[in-house]
């Protein structure tokens, strides 16, 4: 799974500390899910997609190997 | 949407105090012990040191964290599984090597309050590490 989380957190000037506490996660998940070791939850995918205001699978994307 | 499916029922924070308290008056209790303050027979000292420390860590493991998400109820069941799969893996290997090494190297003698114990370093040990490399 690819992910452009870094991407528009930047685009919104968003630190990851900022976004784990407007979704209610820990900063080290923040990281982890920006360097692929992590694949959300829907529900985190959906709360990250509504605080960038854009679908989920314009941040998320499948890999051929998924 | 169920709240129960990504959550573990963990214990407030708070929890986390009195472990310590436990541990430390645990402690307490050894180093009376020791220094020959109080006699108790060694068998119901036994007992009560192990209990106290097994209840203290029991409630260590399940109290929850300043942060709980979900990658950390991951790490924490993954942590567990580990450890259950450590005692699985004492307890049937053990006897083999006490066999080879004529019981040098395993006390057996550790007794289920040994094992549990070392479940739960080892849980502890796991959970850290994979929180650190999460």
């Amino acid at each position: 799974m690819q992910n452009r989380l870094k991407i528009e957190r930047a685009i919104k000037n968003l630190t990851q500390d900022d976004l784990a506490k407007l979704i209610g996660v820990s900063r080290q998940t923040i990281n982890s899910i920006e360097k692929g070791r992590y694949v959300p939850s829907t529900v985190l995918a959906l709360k990250i997609s509504e605080i960038f205001d854009k679908p989920v699978n314009e941040i998320f994307e499948l890999e051929d190997t998924d | 949407m169920n709240k129960t499916q990504n959550n573990l029922r963990l214990l407030p924070r708070r929890f986390k105090k009195a472990a310590f308290s436990l541990i430390a008056l645990t402690i307490f209790f050894v180093v009376l012990i020791f220094s020959e303050f109080v006699t108790v027979e060694k068998e119901l000292a036994k007992t009560v040191t192990s209990s106290g420390i097994l209840l203290s860590f029991l409630l260590l493991a399940l109290t929850r964290d300043k942060v709980e998400d979900e990658l950390t109820l991951i790490i924490r069941l993954k942590a567990l599984a580990a450890s259950f799969i450590y005692g699985v893996g004492y307890v049937v290997i053990s006897p083999f090597v006490n066999l080879l090494f004529d019981g040098e190297f395993i006390n057996d003698e550790m007794g289920t309050e040994g094992l549990l114990l070392t479940m739960f370093l080892f849980y502890f040990g796991m959970l850290w590490l994979m929180k650190k490399n999460r």
